[in-house]
């Protein structure tokens, strides 16, 4: 595989042998009124890592092709998907994945200088209550409050040298999801459709699983496409109700009813067509009903888990009350997973982990909701044999204050945002598990080995999937955008070699 | 496995201090010590090493080859704490200690005392002799002599066909008048002509019936609502100041937006709209006005409101902000950011933004020209004093007025609570009757014990005392309505009341109450702009005074005095309106025109009209522009007029259709129609389409102006935020959120608002088609056009759906498969509902107009209703 954009003349070749072909969704940037022809869109393709995509382009766009062809990325790479279980508010790092014997000793005594909080919102620090043991041949630690995600240390990697650039969450948020501290960049799972494309062509390439009860904090955001074409947002899936909005009608209508419908509507669109030969978005807008069809047949079918065999719904935890609604998203995602969506971000109801006040309480109530789940699709990947190409990412926007945080008198003990050091882990898609990554100083509050911008983290994912951050960008506001922006990033090699 | 011990144990001190006992640091006593001891060996001298010198508080900022050596109050992203905290430096030698790190990092975090702005800044390109056209002002050429001289209506088309005649091409025939109508309708006022203007239009037999028609659209007052929208696009309107999750509502902002609509419905001449928005509160001087006149006139409140515009950009503010570590910098900086970026991109079609962090990459911008800029609006907008955004906002009314209202307000005040004491005497001297009448109804010997228990506190009365009060006092002494119902028995008490309560009621309007407005304006006092090192406000650089891009060619210089110390306002606006709007800028006018162009072609003249710079996409007729440009400059900035121009132009009404000779033709010579030898098919933007959809449905609220409509929103499968009282209004009307948009819309691209939108996207996915076939909007517009179609055109109801959706009358080929369609659908919905009840009165045979719903459905999802010839 080449990783330099084909001169023009090969892309011109390209897309006049195949332009017959190109009818369904488009990929592509459009101005006001005027779709901008076809050859713009591969040039401004062109810019970023053009022959490529344009693969992508052509063979999503294949009205015909009911092969699933997934575009080839920028090189050979192990992972094909990436499941982001999103924590929002900012799990504590020191009381799961990043134990702290020092921190314990001084318990309940005034921070020296160097780790005291600089905005002076919580004060004396505040040991783990949480025993940390070492899981498997490797020996990673992990706190006793996440006993089924321990069971896969072998295939985990935590990055404990974590540290982002705002203490206020929806920054935070931008930062870990956009890579920038600025609101309406495209996501990590925008950038991973746009690049790769779907190997699904009745699926979104880009799935997002919003909690039943409401929206995370910094709502549908969270699965933007920013200034990247709305084809690249993520689409929102339910587990109650019809998995997509819209994908049926409010009043139902029988089949009889439902056929004739689309019937004439298909009769008044093609005669349409036949007086304006020539016009390309006629064909693309024809075919997005055919793929609605599609899409209501097949989301409809990969959101049922009524297939799944009675032990599976157990493994995920779908028979507890307390584990059965993360489960669910948990087994959602691997089911779409395995049928070929490219990204699907898991989120949680406004920001469990935000634990300004009984921190050990709520920390523990928050592994209790999801670490059966997590673990579950953990083992399950490995059996389908899905872990090795499916890379699975947990994190949220930072971690907590190694220092304890009272709201009010008498308050029980929390602790605060926490940007300067804190820990995520990833686990699949050719990650070497069974190993941490950089070190926080003695009490966990700034990353101090192998300092670990989110920049890195998200160029190593990409990389995971074959795509170069440097080359994977799109020409916005008069400059080549891409996800890692003006940050000099790098791979975490110890992660992926 | 092992855990970095980074910090030495044994120098962890038992003996810390409390932060508030701690003293603050600084740089003499404190920090240099610490820094002549382990660092000044290398960072000191005339060639310090990687250009840093560590010995004098004035290098710091400056800093070395990598840039600032630290930021104010963020040791923790500070490049010399980084390199110490993680023993990088020194390299040789003994580390420093935890506790001189630790005081290095709360000296910064204290704020760095001692420190200077940095000195130097970058100055890589001190712009001479730039070439690009855009930065010299347009030239108007000679209207072009071409052949085919029948296909020219006015010079526009001499400049388009000359063009084309180059390559051997020639503007597509004429589109038909039923296409001109729908077109220039959607074109000007985003709704489709109705039956009768249809009618109207194709029997009009005068000359200059299609003149006739323009005028008639430009002069419809939702002629502004639909091109209100292009501008709030750019301008980067939005009713949530939401870059945060609570996304908070800003109940002013549609008065911006109605401001909008009505300029464009006044055709307000384009350099006046710029400078109101820019400056109205300086151009209608609101501050003489409000010291000195009675009352504010129409245009000063004109003049606040436009202010607007510099209103849009995301703030976040609250009061509680200030408590925030660098609220300035992460919170406040931001605003002023976007705001001149909103700016530079709506007015210059510049992508100033990029010189924000370093001098511009392509465009010949240097880094303080974008300062200089950003000092314009520094008056304002002071992100070292600034105002939460609820607070920013003023009151329309004048200092008399306010004085007025204070002292009217403060009698008012008086008088209610004189009224209300009244009000509560009354009612105790008729409760203490009533108390006394009720008891005279209970035995004689009783009496005297009740009046004794009732009287007596609670926690000391007897046993019987309790059994007393609790069988008599809800008799003798009711409650609430109950004493209410039982007082008004009384002679006279019912008239005492309702006097009092007329007269609190007569008062409490006598209340002054003030339309505030969400404006822009300056605050007193002297204000500073520091150049930002890398665009980062804890790293200031040298300070900057007003000022404009130094390498645009304008006639007139960008000119502006400090005003006298003590002026309410500094003028720095007022003087860059000027010099934006003067006739000869060599954006100002292009921009627009290039703009309004890519509205009714849909591709502008220049294809990247955020983008006229270097890097931008060249114009595709030079001329042109520019002599467009000038005329719109000469027609005195009227809109309007180059609406009249561009769409009596043939080159406007040439045919979207065309022959496939014609196509061939344009294909290969100008694949991208960039020539313009057809007309260009564009599909309904999200708000023209919801509207339409309402609007053949009979649905539609053409009421103008006013709050706007809510989106309703649902948690916990709740509904938190209702749908209003009329769901059904324009949609430049639908609340615009950032963080809830409507999902139609959004759909169908209406951005959702992070800056702004100077170019939309149009999408063609499966999302948009779920909405049409399933949405709410389309399914409750169905059955509304049915119920519409089967009253208004009894005789022929498919015929009239065609004529109201498409504008004009089925064939006989459609009549055909229409009319099965209908008999299919009616027998299934017949045989579906045959299944569950018979047909009575009650329940009348609906199949027939569930069948017709379903027609007008698929017409308003099809094609030929989503796209424009």
């Amino acid at each position: 595989m080449v990783d330099k954009c084909p001169d023009g003349t090969d892309i011109g070749i390209v897309a006049s042998e195949q332009s017959e072909y190109i009818t369904a969704e488009r990929p592509v940037s459009m101005t006001p009124f005027n779709p901008i022809s076809r050859r713009n869109a591969l040039s401004q393709f062109g810019s970023g890592f053009g022959g490529l995509a344009l693969g992508t382009l052509l063979n999503e766009t294949t009205s015909t092709a009911h092969a699933m062809s997934s575009a080839a990325p920028h090189f050979e790479a192990p992972a094909k998907a990436v499941i982001q279980l999103y924590m929002h508010g900012g799990p504590s790092h020191v009381d799961l994945l990043d134990p702290k014997p020092v921190l314990n000793r001084f318990d309940g005594t005034i921070p020296p200088d160097e780790v005291a909080d600089d905005e002076k919102r919580t004060k004396n620090l505040m040991g783990s209550p949480f025993r940390f043991r070492q899981y498997g041949q490797s020996g990673l630690e992990f706190s006793e409050i996440q006993p089924y995600v321990a069971k896969h240390a072998d295939d985990i990697a935590v990055v404990r040298s974590m540290f982002t650039e705002h203490r206020n969450h929806e920054q935070a948020i931008w930062m870990a999801q956009t890579g920038m501290i600025m609101p309406g960049r495209p996501t990590l799972g925008a950038w991973t459709a746009f690049g790769l494309g779907t190997e699904n062509r009745n699926l979104p390439a880009f799935v997002a699983l919003p909690d039943p009860d409401g929206n995370s904090v910094d709502g549908i955001r969270n699965w933007s496409n920013g200034w990247l074409p709305p084809h690249y947002q993520g689409t929102a899936f339910r587990e109650q109700g019809t998995p997509v909005a819209n994908l049926h009608p409010n009043q139902p209508r029988s089949r009889a009813i439902e056929d004739a419908r689309m019937r004439l509507l298909r009769r008044l669109n093609d005669q349409h067509l036949a007086s304006r030969p020539g016009e390309e978005e006629l064909d693309a807008r024809i075919e997005t009903f055919e793929l609605a069809g599609r899409m209501q047949l097949a989301a409809t079918d990969a959101l049922d888990l009524s297939q799944e065999t009675a032990y599976t719904q157990r493994l995920y935890g779908l028979d507890h009350e307390t584990t059965k609604s993360y489960g669910t998203r948990c087994l959602m995602a691997r089911r779409l997973v395995e049928r070929g969506v490219r990204f699907v971000s898991l989120f949680m109801f406004q920001q469990p982990w935000d634990t300004h006040s009984n921190n050990n309480e709520r920390t523990k109530q928050c592994c209790q909701r999801t670490d059966q789940p997590v673990g579950a699709l953990l083992t399950d990947l490995r059996q389908r044999g899905l872990l090795d190409s499916t890379l699975v990412f947990w994190g949220g926007e930072f971690g907590r204050t190694p220092t304890a945080e009272q709201q009010k008198p008498g308050a029980v003990f929390g602790r605060d945002h926490h940007p300067y050091g804190f820990s995520v882990w990833l686990a699949g898609g050719g990650i070497k598990g069974g190993q941490h990554y950089g070190a926080t100083d003695d009490f966990g509050h700034r990353a101090v080995e192998n300092r670990t911008q989110t920049a890195n983290l998200h160029a190593t994912i990409l990389h995971q999937l074959g795509l170069d951050h440097e080359t994977l960008t799109w020409h916005h506001n008069g400059r080549d955008e891409r996800l890692t922006d003006v940050y000099d990033a790098r791979l975490i090699e110890k992660l992926i070699t | 496995m092992r855990t970095a011990g980074v910090l030495t144990l044994a120098l962890l001190l038992p003996g810390v201090v409390a932060d508030d006992e701690k003293r603050p640091l600084t740089f003499e006593q404190d920090v240099l010590p610490i820094f002549r001891a382990k660092c000044i060996r290398c960072h000191a001298g005339v060639e310090p090493k990687a250009g840093l010198n560590l010995t004098s508080p004035s290098s710091l900022l400056t800093g070395g080859m990598s840039g600032a050596a630290l930021r104010i109050r963020a040791a923790e992203s500070s490049l010399l704490y980084e390199k110490i905290s993680s023993d990088e430096m020194p390299p040789i030698g003994q580390k420093l200690t935890p506790r001189q790190k630790g005081i290095i990092r709360r000296w910064i975090n204290d704020g760095a005392q001692g420190v200077h702005n940095a000195v130097s800044i970058d100055q890589s390109d001190a712009v001479t002799g730039v070439e690009h056209w855009s930065f010299h002002p347009p030239i108007r050429a000679a209207v072009p002599t071409v052949s085919e001289k029948d296909r020219v209506r006015n010079p526009v088309d001499a400049f388009a066909l000359r063009q084309l005649q180059r390559r051997q091409l020639t503007l597509a025939p004429g589109a038909d008048r039923l296409t001109l109508l729908r077109r220039a309708s959607f074109d000007l006022i985003g709704l489709p002509p109705s039956p009768d203007e249809v009618k109207q239009f194709i029997s009009d037999q005068r000359p200059d019936a299609y003149e006739r028609l323009i005028d008639r659209l430009l002069s419809s007052a939702h002629y502004g609502e639909r091109w209100a929208r292009h501008w709030l696009d750019v301008a980067g309107f939005a009713e949530t100041a939401g870059i945060l999750n609570e996304d908070l509502g800003l109940p002013l902002a549609w008065k911006y937006r109605d401001y909008v609509i009505r300029a464009f419905n006044s055709d307000k001449p384009y350099d006046r709209f710029l400078q109101e928005q820019i400056a109205g509160d300086e151009l209608t001087d609101y501050w003489t006005a409000f010291e000195s006149m009675d009352t504010l006139h129409d245009d000063v409140v004109e003049g606040i409101t436009a202010t607007g515009f510099l209103r849009t950009a995301a703030d976040p503010s609250r009061p509680d902000f200030s408590e925030i570590k660098n609220a300035a910098s992460q919170y406040f900086y931001p605003t002023l950011f976007d705001t001149l970026q909103i700016v530079c991109s709506s007015t210059m079609g510049l992508t100033i933004q990029c010189a924000r962090c370093h001098s511009h990459k392509f465009d010949p911008i240097p880094q303080v020209d974008y300062y200089r800029m950003q000092a314009v609006f520094m008056s304002a907008y002071r992100p070292d004093d600034w105002i939460p955004q609820m607070e920013r906002r003023l009151l329309i009314a004048s200092k008399k007025e306010k004085q007025a209202a204070e002292q009217r307000n403060a009698e008012v005040d008086k008088n209610v609570s004189e009224l209300q004491s009244d009000l509560e005497e009354l009612k105790k001297t008729f409760a203490s009757r009533l108390f006394e009448d009720r008891l005279a109804e209970l035995p004689t010997e009783v009496r005297d014990e009740i009046r004794a228990a009732l009287a007596i506190a609670t926690e000391i009365r007897t046993d019987t005392q309790r059994k007393l009060v609790a069988k008599y006092e809800e008799r003798l002494r009711p409650q609430d309505s109950e004493l209410d119902s039982a007082l008004v028995e009384y002679d006279g008490y019912k008239y005492q009341l309702d006097r009092l309560n007329t007269q609190l009621a007569v008062e409490k309007r006598r209340r002054w109450k003030f339309d505030e407005v969400r404006a822009l304006y300056d605050i007193p006092g002297e204000s500073k702009t520091p150049v930002l090192l890398r665009g980062d406000a804890l790293t200031p650089g040298p300070l900057v005074k007003p000022g404009v891009i130094s390498s645009l060619e304008t006639p007139e210089a960008f000119e502006w005095t400090a005003p006298d110390a003590g002026a309410k306002t500094s003028g720095r606006r007022l003087a860059f309106a000027r010099w934006l709007t003067q006739p000869d800028h060599p954006l100002t006018a292009r921009v627009m025109v290039n703009r309004i162009w890519m509205h009714h072609f849909g591709t502008g003249l220049v294809a990247t009209p955020d983008d006229f710079g270097v890097s931008g996409s060249p114009p595709s007729h030079p001329e042109l522009l520019d002599w467009l440009a000038t005329e719109f400059v000469r027609s005195g900035w009227s809109i309007k007029n180059l609406h009249r121009l561009i769409l009596t132009s043939a080159t406007w009404q040439q045919s979207s259709r065309v022959s496939a000779q014609h196509r061939q033709a344009g294909e290969q010579a100008d694949p991208d129609n960039r020539l313009y030898w057809r007309q260009t098919m564009k599909r309904l933007d999200a708000e023209t389409l919801r509207d339409s959809a309402l609007t053949v449905s009979g649905i539609l609220n053409r009421e103008l102006y006013g709050a706007s409509q809510e989106i309703p929103r649902q948690q916990y499968g709740k509904l938190i935020v209702p749908v209003g009282e009329n769901p059904n209004r324009r949609s430049v009307y639908v609340k615009n959120q950032r963080l809830y948009p409507d999902s139609m819309l959004q759909v169908f691209d209406q951005p959702t608002m992070s800056v702004n939108c100077v170019q939309r996207n149009t999408s063609t996915v499966s999302t948009q088609a779920l909405t049409l076939l399933n949405g709410e909007i389309l399914t409750r517009a169905a059955t509304a056009f049915a119920d519409r179609v089967l009253a208004e055109f009894p005789e022929d109801p498919t015929g009239g759906a065609y004529l109201i959706a498409y504008s004009r009358r089925p064939g006989s080929d459609e009549y055909s498969f229409l009319t099965q369609f209908l008999n299919e659908l009616t027998m299934q919905y017949r045989s579906e509902q045959d299944q569950t009840k018979s047909h009575t009165a009650d329940f009348p045979d609906t199949a027939r107009q569930q069948a017709f719903s379903d027609l007008c459905h698929m017409l308003m999802s099809s094609s030929e209703f989503l796209y424009v010839d």
